[in-house]
């Protein structure tokens, strides 16, 4: 059932390349026609062996084997022309459903791809897709031209002879019985396997993942028992599993040994019979090409039975695909959404509430008014929600009830790309791209210009080190920053900020991987930049937030308490308590 | 690759002989299926003697069964082998592993050494059964089906000599054609999965600067140029059949043609045309099934080639055999002029190091980042080997001592707190098998992780996930520092342990540490607060001692720390961030 939606879907891809698909489909019919042919037209060749009246008529055969050649070349031919008409199909239909799997990333809900492994998404858009082309592929070339070639096959022997065709008929299905009965039997030896080896996998992971822990506390002998031990059953396991499925070539290979035999059999037989009453028997050319046409029925049934697992698990990973495609994306911008230019930075959130999880509340009831130009600081234990808050302020997340308003207008009436470009973010998880480090600098303004892009660096002091880079500031930098330290990251998502000066800042931890002398260091810039820009700073040192406008205290996802710093010290309450501490003796 | 085979040949050597050799015989059998077939058409057919007729269908029904005997024998030895060594060489491989030294688990790198443990390692054991089953048998059958036809009429064989190579030729050449495309392929897939990935775990960066048009833009790029490598690589590969096809068709041509003039002059029988004919087939089809095994086999050589050099990595740590320090000492640890690089660095990491640690106290380290505080505790236990000066514990340098003696004195505390999959119980016994409850919980209460096991349902007994996954960081962190704490360790070293730590609980942490009386504490952090009540500070900058005393005395003399300090205890009214 499932399987049937899924191929519909498959379906409505490659719709686009019907005109393709028929021409395939008219080329697996020639083809499979002219190899069918082929041996026809030897066994008329072979029978022009005999000498009628002592003489073989010799004349006859070279435009007999320049008619074989002619088709053998011809079909030859349409097969490479199928052949890559087949791989563009499956390329194609491929690249397109990749395209559309990663257009849809960008649009799904930030809710989605926080809950989802990145891992599993990942594996969805690569190897399931190329696991598709490969079984669609496989189907493509085996599907269709084994079908015809059974039914060909099943013609042309027919058309010879109907006795030793319905031998063939029945003794086929045979080999087909004996396939699915050992994949039958092995499949349960195949679960129990993979079960080992993934127990395997995650001792292994644990291990050498961790393989330092391992040594610091001299658990090598532990863990090589422990590995040893599961090496052992998957060794037995899988030789169980190994050897039976081996089984099925040899076995298949037995049964087709029959059918040839079989009709070795009965057309010799009709042949002594024929030449005996002088009538309807075959020929010894005939025979030949029976021999061969046996040998050629029995591989389609053989392959058809991969190619049919194959196609399954292709579907399976299909609908894989699918599943993240049709994953619905977060909710489209309002028609008459406003686009904010140049905010002046007024926040203000009126009776929020929120909740990750539906039943269980995280922030209810807040309340609060940021004029233009202040200062908000957000402090609490780990874990307590401050991420939350900003998650709401860029519409990472939409509230559940309640309003936040920016400039007056509630933000979900306002264009989630204006939203998002009114703030610059400084997170404390850096995240560079591929590409240069000034690719990476002018993310928020592509067309900076060079002398935008080092005043932004000098005033973030990363000039020092990106100068040092072997080509500076075309320097490319591998995945998520490659060899650069954690604080170099850190201080080239502060240049991203500081050369787009954007109205209104998130700084999310953002120098906690700085060493507190550069950090220091880069205060002035941050002064220079927070001026008359509303800003939001999240700390863990409650050292840097002493002056701020605003400060919220949070615990357990709610704001507990809201303040000033000397106002919140001389309440006496959660805040002072954590203030405190940091000053404690041991 | 050769060492590897070793492997092979040591341990199943019986199997890896018998199992190509059953193969053998059973293609021997099938050669004679086209014999058998012409003696059908001249003898039974060109006598009209149907006895004969039956006869023969029997023997070739027997050549069948007898086939399938020796190719389940094969196949049972070929699995054997290859389940066989690929489990003798994981385990070898696993052992090596264990004796690297953390320098080479540094060069070499976690994430390569799992995966030459789990897919090189499936793939190989996949080369090695299918090696054994067909690498053999494929030539075997070719050259035999040349034989058999020099056998019926040399002249027509003639043709065979000719057209085998030509096949090959034409095999060989496609497929090396397409495998460097195969290796771009690859690469192109892997540029798609990069930028699938960073757009995944970036999806905030990305989206808070409204790039998401451009990154669809250049996948969309990398996905064209990938499809575009992926159809010349299908379209070279497409040619295999079709070219084969021709070619036998014309070797049939020839033999067929040169084969009526010699029937005509009567040197060749109808029958033995027909065998020739047969056998020509056979060798197309074993032919492109050897073509298949190439690919694998070249797949599973280059996984066994990164496997060996897996083997062959690493050169390990040699220990000594002291099991105690000197027991006049009064210092436990003790730093002389020590330096250290790491491997192929172009710096030193740490210049010049001095220092004695009391028995029992407190020392702090601090420092920015990368300034070498994780690299001088990892000398202590002896992770790494100085490059110059020496480390002494108990008075005897770390290098007499025996590895395991040596760090069981001494409890870590990783950066990186990572449970293993069990009951927390295990975890907790990690440094001693025999611990008691009781010991344990003490440990937990110091590491202010009591409430972690209270809350659960079976304490001591709860399972732990893979990495702890069912703990919260902060939760992973405490439960690490209770793990080092069992067993009572001379030396305790905390690398930077309380970083997701709010400060209270840090507080509590510090202070619960203070009491144990008889472990000199290593204390590995980025902030004043929590080192500044050391008995010494230890102030690296840059890979040296920028300064070592206590808080006052380096608030004096040191402007490094002067300088960290400030920066996180600000005067009133000071600027901030």
């Amino acid at each position: 059932m499932k399987n049937k939606a899924t191929l519909r879907k498959v379906l409505r891809y490659i719709r686009k390349y019907i005109g393709l698909m028929l021409l395939s489909m008219l080329l697996a019919v020639i083809t499979v026609a002219g190899a069918l042919a082929i041996p026809i037209l030897i066994g008329n060749v072979i029978d022009c062996l005999v000498p009628v009246n002592g003489v073989i008529n010799i004349d006859a055969i070279p435009p007999m084997l320049l008619v074989i050649g002619i088709v053998a070349g011809i079909t030859a031919l349409l097969q490479w022309l199928m052949g890559v008409i087949n791989n563009r199909i499956v390329f194609d239909v491929v690249r397109d459903i990749r395209n559309d799997a990663f257009r849809h990333i960008e649009v799904l809900p930030l809710s989605y791809l926080d809950t989802k492994s990145t891992g599993d998404i990942v594996s969805r858009v690569i190897s399931d897709a190329d696991q598709f082309a490969d079984g669609l592929l496989l189907g493509f070339s085996q599907l269709f031209t084994g079908v015809v070639t059974i039914l060909g096959t099943l013609g042309f022997m027919l058309a010879l002879d109907p006795w030793i065709t319905l031998a063939v008929v029945v003794l086929t299905p045979v080999s087909l019985l004996v396939a699915r009965f050992i994949a039958n039997s092995t499949y349960n030896m195949f679960k129990k396997r993979s079960e080992i080896l993934g127990e395997q996998t995650a001792c292994i992971d644990e291990t050498i993942g961790n393989q330092k822990t391992v040594k610091a506390f001299c658990r090598e002998d532990e863990a090589t028992a422990k590995f040893e031990e599961i090496n052992e059953r998957l060794e037995k396991c899988s030789l169980r599993a190994t050897f039976f499925s081996s089984l099925t070539n040899p076995s298949t290979r037995f049964v087709n040994s029959l059918v040839y035999a079989a009709v070795g059999l009965f057309g010799a037989l009709s042949v002594i019979d024929g030449s005996a009453t002088g009538a309807a028997g075959i020929t010894v050319g005939e025979l030949s090409c029976f021999l061969s046409y046996a040998n050629r029925y029995t591989k389609p049934f053989n392959e058809i039975s991969g190619v049919v697992t194959e196609l399954q698990n292709a579907l399976a990973c299909a609908a894989r695909l699918f599943e993240l495609i049709e994953e619905p994306p977060q909710s489209p911008d309002a028609e008459n959404a406003l686009v904010l230019n140049d905010a002046k930075g007024s926040i203000k959130a009126e009776d929020v509430s929120f909740s990750y999880v539906p039943d269980r509340g995280l922030i209810e009831g807040f309340n609060i008014e940021i004029k233009p130009g202040q200062k908000v600081a957000i402090v609490g234990p780990t874990g307590c929600g401050k991420t939350t808050f900003i998650n709401l302020l860029m519409r990472f997340y939409d509230v559940t009830g309640g309003a936040i308003y920016a400039d007056g207008t509630d933000i979900r009436n306002i264009t989630r790309r204006s939203l998002r470009s009114s703030y610059g973010m400084v997170l404390q998880e850096t995240r560079l791209i591929t590409g240069t480090i000034r690719d990476n600098i002018v993310m928020g303004k592509p067309d900076a210009t060079d002398e935008e892009v080092i005043a932004a660096a000098k005033a973030s002091h990363a000039h020092s080190f990106i100068k040092r880079l072997p080509q500076g500031y075309n320097t490319p930098i591998g995945e998520d920053g490659g060899t650069l330290s954690q604080g170099q990251k850190q201080l080239l998502c502060i240049t991203r900020i500081m050369l787009c000066q954007p109205p209104m800042l998130i700084l999310d931890e953002a120098t906690s991987s700085i060493d507190t002398r550069t950090e220091l260091k880069i205060q002035d810039a941050f002064m220079k930049l927070m001026k008359g820009r509303t800003s939001f700073i999240v700390a863990h040192r409650l050292s840097t937030i002493r002056d701020a406008d605003v400060i919220l205290v949070m615990n357990n996802g709610s704001i507990i308490e809201q303040g000033t710093h000397e106002s919140l010290l001389s309440a006496g309450g959660f805040y002072a308590r954590l203030y405190n501490s940091q000053f404690s003796e041991i | 690759m050769k060492k590897l085979l070793k492997y092979l040949t040591h341990g199943y050597l019986k199997e890896t002989i018998l199992a190509p050799l059953f193969k053998c015989t059973e293609a021997v059998l099938e050669l004679f299926v086209p014999l058998v077939v012409a003696d059908i058409i001249d003898t039974g057919i060109g006598n009209g003697d149907k006895d004969h007729v039956v006869l023969m269908c029997a023997v070739l029904v027997g050549l069948g069964a007898l086939g399938l005997a020796f190719s389940i024998t094969a196949q049972f030895f070929a699995a054997k082998a290859a389940t066989g060594f690929s489990k003798t060489v994981g385990n070898a491989l696993f052992r090596h592993i264990q004796t690297l030294s953390y320098s080479d688990l540094d060069e070499m790198g976690t994430s390569t050494l799992m995966t030459r443990m789990t897919s090189d390692l499936t793939q190989v054991q996949t080369g090695v059964n299918m090696t054994l089953r067909l690498l053999l048998r494929s030539p075997f059958v070719v050259f035999g089906a040349m034989i058999m036809a020099f056998t019926i009429d040399v002249s027509s064989a003639l043709i065979f000599a000719v057209t085998i190579p030509v096949l090959a030729a034409v095999v060989m050449g496609i497929m090396l054609a397409g495998l460097p495309l195969y290796g771009k392929v690859r690469a192109g897939l892997d540029r798609l999965l990069g930028r699938t990935r960073e757009n995944l775990s970036g999806a905030r960066v990305i989206r808070a600067f409204c790039i998401e048009d451009r990154e669809t833009e250049k996948f969309a790029h990398e996905n064209d140029s990938l499809t575009h490598v992926q159809r010349t690589a299908g379209r070279i590969s497409a040619l295999m059949n079709p070219i084969t096809f021709a070619l036998i068709n014309l070797a049939i041509i020839v033999l067929i043609r040169t084969g009526a003039l010699r029937v005509e002059a009567g040197l060749l029988t109808q029958g033995q045309v027909v065998a020739l004919y047969n056998y020509m087939s056979q060798i197309l089809v074993e032919l492109i099934k050897f073509a298949d095994l190439i690919i694998t086999i070249t797949k599973a050589a280059a996984c066994g080639k990164r496997i060996q050099s897996a083997l062959d990595g690493g050169t390990g740590m040699e220990g000594g055999s002291e099991k105690d320090g000197r027991a006049d000492s009064p210092y436990s640890v003790e730093f002389r002029g020590v330096c250290f690089r790491y491997g192929n660095a172009a710096e030193n990491s740490l210049t010049g190091i001095d220092f004695r640690a009391e028995k029992g106290s407190v020392i702090g380290i601090i420092g920015g980042t990368g300034s070498g505080k994780t690299t001088l505790v990892n000398l202590i236990p002896r992770f790494y080997d100085a490059s110059d000066g020496e480390v002494l514990i108990d008075g005897r340098s770390v290098k007499e001592y025996d590895i395991e003696a040596l760090r069981g004195k001494i409890g870590v505390v990783p950066q990186k707190a990572v449970l293993f999959a069990g009951t927390l119980r295990e975890n907790m016994q990690w440094r001693d098998n025999n611990a008691a409850d009781e010991e344990i919980l003490a440990a937990l209460a110091t590491a202010q992780a009591k409430d972690i096991i209270d809350k659960k349902e079976n304490g001591l007994d709860c399972r732990v996930e893979q990495g702890g996954a069912n703990f919260s960081g902060g939760q992973r962190q405490r439960l690490t520092i209770a793990r080092a704490l069992v067993g009572a360790p001379e030396i305790l070293i905390l690398d930077d342990s309380s970083s997701a730590l709010d400060f209270a609980t840090d507080a509590a942490l510090r202070s619960a540490l203070r009491s144990l009386k008889d472990t000199t504490v290593f204390i590995v952090s980025q902030r004043t607060s929590s080192i500044m009540h050391a008995d010494r500070i230890i102030v690296l900058d840059d890979g040296k001692a920028a300064g070592i005393g206590t808080h006052a005395e380096l608030l004096e003399s040191c402007d490094v720390y002067k300088e960290i300090y400030d920066s996180q205890f600000r005067k009133e009214g000071g600027e901030s961030a």
